[in-house]
């Protein structure tokens, strides 16, 4: 298909002499306790505004967000978990080829699935396309309580109604970083987003992929590893671990005819 | 998209679309200004009329589109294509050298009186070729019937031309405007009226008049048969026609004797102005 | 809208300059009674369509999930209900089938407000409309629905210019010599704007189809196909084309039915019932050649057993059934069938069916794809529409309705009114082929 081919028509041409990147995570869901603080740094970095009373878990704006599961086995036995959810960075992103006006480009820089909010007019076919549910659409005006501008991350631009937004591993860090690098010289950069920051257990690892010898690329080689829903042929970039068989049995929904329903409800 | 937009880069799939959508607004901008050079070009051809009857032409039935041939028996069936042009129609001179097949229609019977002295036009005036050279135009008997006394007629004024099939003049009954189509070009030389036996006098505009399109001789009342029937169902539904269904003498002034008839689409159809 | 045939109705004089010559028309009061209520829903729809608006698209039950709702279904639906008007086009103009003249007039306009109640639709859905002019300035050449965006707007300019002539073709309008004289020629060219239509809407149809065909996230809609095109391409067009004809029955029965006059001859009922009947077998069989294939190899290989698509209720193995059989097969085979054509109750029955059927495969592909989970842990989801949405939407039937309704008064939709009007009733159903 025409659309395999990654589509460069409005990036900035890539410079030979730049190092290309494929930022990507593991994630340890053995680690996961299910706190929620990605999620809640995530939202102040991001600089989502606090939801509306009518906002519920099916219109606010959770650029990671924290699914409850279980190996549905009856009560006493049942083992639960979470699975933290941000956008998968997909290197064959499904949202990108349906875009009408290129909102959606993937980076050839940093292999990270960028959404423009400024030209997206908010058509949400991208969210259709999207099987892992990472994108969010803007259903109501942002507002921010007198006195809580204040917290606003200078770095990130707030998005209006009316358009989609996702998680871009946090892009406000990582143009501070590309910026610190090219005042010094030095294209050898990375960067943390915040969610990895923010999680208590460590159980989010960030990193270049296209670097053999990160920790993100050795974890993500793991025989535990696993992504979600790889059989789409969509390439994620976020990886999940874990050492439980019935939690990497996750990953794909189960052709075996046993109910395959969540019975939990989000964190 | 577009060369001027930061970072473009041309695609194969970029040149493929923008050819495709390039030729269809291409197509449709050329096809409309093809339209309106042609519509230009009636003005300046001062054609409007000529248009305005071809228009009409078209939205008459099928049924109202006969040939005349058809009418006098010459042929079975056979419609007009040339918007009753017949100096325009190939097979018009050879449908004129054979005999009219049709009886001849009592017109009498009807109390109706076409003299033989005169060409008829389809849309129910006749010409009448003067000895100085200009031509005498009026409604023709069943013409005169449809309209009964019209409230007032809007007459063209001497030194006025008139085309063929072009309005001759308008006239008026019960608020029912009537477009009665001119059966020759010419320049009025005169004005008559519903009080006279004629309406227009007129020069012709060439030395040799195109008057193959007029009907004439034991055509008229072949064509008129058909008229007739038509007239009756129109005015069979439109309103009660017992006059004619009891092959009664026609009425002087049928819209005063059936005001419930929708007169205003029966001249439409009568006198070719749908 | 009923008007007596020996009694001319009261209309008002300075209307009767504007109905076409010999047309019967109800009177103006009666007229206006029937607009009334449908000017009410339209000013309902406006108000709704203020408050998404105002305060954003949050006014409406649709969410993160269910990002296509009532009105991408309903859009979707109305597009290949129009499609009467590139079709029949496409018979007149291309195949020069005589008998369709006699509702081509009628089908421009349907297709005109179909296309346009839908365009009006998506500029409420959309978050940004003013920005909607973006798909033109940096189109991904890659998008179905940039392909669609492209096709939709150029093809309402084509409709807009196949409806101006029967505008103009008003008594009033007739009567301005430069309006009869650009009527005229442009009605001639009249072929090539419907050889650029058939040429967009068979794009752009496909290209709806292809949207849900191209998503390779969502197994339930994901279809393998022919170089860039899934096959939902080709169905969608297919089906478009096929109940295109039996849209335009429908609506002219409905017209015959409320004016309590004939409009058209039986013979072209059975014209546009025989034209579907064969265009929605062909799309049948290819439909379940598709499901088949589907099933068995598309989402397998994506990681979804077949079954699970129909274990959600209310999306069970019926749902499949009916829309291939019920609303596929059954009115293909009734229309198919000369000797059931014969009889006009069959032919109204089929084509209700083979529009239900097309109604009802643009709600599985845009609503049952989103409820359905992807994620092994996903939720299958429930969405109802709230007011604000079915409010929108009523304001455009409404405006379709006002806008048939005042072109039905004003102007020839149906050439063969009069005619019908005038002949004996047993002299109507001659076949004019």
């Amino acid at each position: 298909m025409m659309a395999n081919t990654p589509n460069t028509a409005t990036a900035a041409p890539v410079q030979e002499n730049r190092k290309i990147r494929r930022f990507g995570m593991v994630i340890n869901l053995d680690n996961c306790t299910g706190c929620g603080s990605c999620m809640m740094t995530c939202a102040v970095e991001n600089n989502c505004a606090p939801a509306k009373e009518k906002i519920t878990d099916r219109t606010g704006i959770t650029l990671m967000r924290v699914f409850p599961v279980n190996d549905r086995q009856p009560m006493p036995v049942r083992q639960a978990g979470f699975v933290p959810m941000p956008c998968m960075q997909c290197e064959d992103p499904p949202c990108e080829l349906v875009c009408p006006q290129q909102a959606v480009e993937l980076d050839p820089l940093s292999g990270i699935v960028d959404q423009m909010p400024q030209r997206c007019f908010g058509c949400r076919y991208c969210m259709a396309a999207c099987p892992y549910h990472a994108r969010y659409f803007n259903w109501y005006d942002p507002e921010w309580p007198k006195g809580m501008e204040q917290t606003l991350n200078p770095a990130v631009a707030p998005r209006m109604r009316g358009v989609v937004e996702k998680c871009d591993f946090c892009h406000g860090r990582l143009h501070l970083a590309e910026d610190q690098a090219a005042i010094d010289g030095n294209d050898d950069y990375t960067y943390t987003p915040a969610c990895v920051e923010a999680c208590p257990t460590q159980a989010i690892v960030f990193g270049d992929l296209n670097d053999e010898d990160s920790e993100v690329s050795q974890l993500a080689k793991d025989p535990n590893s696993f992504r979600f829903l790889a059989k789409l042929g969509t390439e994620p970039k976020v990886y999940y671990y874990s050492e439980h068989e019935w939690r990497r049995n996750l990953a794909e929904r189960d052709m075996n005819g046993n109910a395959s329903r969540n019975e939990g409800k989000e964190a | 998209m577009f060369p001027f937009v930061d970072g473009f880069q041309w695609t194969f799939g970029h040149i493929l679309f923008l050819t495709v959508f390039g030729m269809v607004v291409a197509t449709m901008a050329v096809t409309l200004f093809v339209v309106i050079q042609r519509v230009l070009d009636h003005y300046r051809k001062d054609r409007v009329e000529h248009v305005q009857w071809q228009s009409d032409f078209h939205d008459l039935s099928e049924m109202d589109r006969r040939c005349r041939h058809e009418l006098a028996g010459r042929v079975p069936r056979r419609e007009c294509h040339n918007a009753f042009d017949c100096g325009e129609c190939r097979e018009h001179p050879k449908f004129e050298k054979i005999e009219p097949a049709t009886t001849a229609l009592s017109l009498e019977a009807f109390g109706l009186d076409f003299p033989a002295d005169r060409l008829y036009h389809r849309g129910h005036t006749w010409v009448r070729l003067e000895d100085d050279g200009t031509m005498t135009i009026g409604l023709d008997d069943l013409g005169k019937r449809l309209l009964g006394a019209p409230d007032r007629v809007e007459l063209p004024k001497p030194g006025d031309e008139v085309s063929v099939n072009g309005a001759a003049w308008y006239a008026f009954r019960n608020e029912t405007p009537v477009r009665v189509l001119s059966p020759v070009d010419g320049v009025v030389v005169a004005t008559g009226g519903p009080d006279q036996d004629w309406y227009l006098k007129v020069r012709p505009t060439r030395a040799n008049p195109n008057l193959a399109h007029l009907l004439r001789g034991p055509e008229v009342s072949a064509w008129l048969r058909r008229e007739l029937e038509r007239l009756q169902i129109l005015v069979g539904v439109t309103g009660a026609g017992a006059a004619l269904a009891d092959g009664g003498a026609l009425m002087e002034d049928l819209p005063g004797a059936q005001p419930e008839t929708n007169w205003d689409g029966v001249y439409g159809k009568m006198f070719l102005a749908p | 809208m009923t008007g007596t045939i020996t009694k001319p109705a009261a209309i008002a004089t300075v209307e009767k300059k504007w109905i076409v010559r010999g047309h019967e028309r109800c009177s103006t009061a009666r007229f206006m009674g029937w607009l009334a209520p449908w000017i009410g829903l339209l000013l309902l729809g406006l108000y709704a369509t203020y408050l998404c608006f105002r305060y954003g698209l949050g006014e409406t039950h649709l969410d993160n999930r269910f990002g296509f709702g009532l009105w991408i279904f309903l859009d979707l639906a109305v597009i290949a209900l129009g499609a009467g008007a590139f079709f029949s086009g496409f018979l007149l103009y291309i195949l020069k089938w005589k008998e369709i003249k006699a509702v081509i007039n009628s089908a421009v306009v349907l297709g005109f407000l179909c296309y346009s109640g839908a365009v009006a639709v998506l500029a409420v859905d959309v978050g940004q409309p003013l920005r909607a002019w973006f798909t033109f300035w940096h189109p991904n050449t890659h998008s179905m629905l940039t392909e669609v965006t492209f096709c939709i707007t150029v093809y309402l300019v084509v409709l807009t210019i196949e409806y101006l002539p029967i505008i103009l073709k008003n008594r009033k309008f007739k009567s301005i010599p430069s309006f009869l004289v650009f009527e005229w020629e442009l009605h001639k060219l009249m072929p090539v704007f419907a050889g650029v239509g058939v040429f967009l809407s068979f794009f752009h149809q496909g290209s709806l189809g292809g949207l849900f065909g191209v998503m390779r996230g969502r197994p339930f809609a994901f279809r393998e196909g022919f170089s860039i095109w899934p096959t939902t391409f080709f169905l969608f067009v297919l089906s478009a084309a096929a109940v295109g004809p039996s849209f335009i029955i429908l609506t002219t029965k409905l017209v015959e039915k409320i004016t309590g006059k004939r409009l058209v001859k039986q013979d072209i009922y059975r014209v546009l019932a025989k034209t579907t009947g064969v265009l929605l077998t062909v799309y049948v069989a290819l439909k379940s050649l598709d499901t088949l294939l589907w099933l068995n190899s598309t989402s397998i290989r994506a990681g979804v057993a077949p079954w699970e698509f129909y274990e959600f209720r209310p999306f069970g193995h019926a749902t499949l059934f009916t829309e291939i059989v019920i609303f596929g097969m059954i009115p293909a085979l009734l229309l198919l069938s000369r000797r059931l054509r014969e009889r006009p109750g069959v032919i109204t029955l089929g084509a209700v069916l083979a529009c239900l059927g097309v109604v009802f495969n643009r709600f599985v592909m845009t609503i049952q794809t989103l409820a359905l989970p992807t994620l092994s842990f996903d939720e299958f989801m429930i969405y109802l529409p709230n007011w604000v949405e079915y409010a929108v939407f009523g304001g455009v039937i409404a405006y379709a309705v006002i806008v048939y309704s005042l072109s039905y008064r004003y102007l020839n939709l149906f050439p063969q009114e009069m005619e019908l009007q005038l002949a004996p009733k047993e002299v109507n159903d001659v076949s004019v082929r």
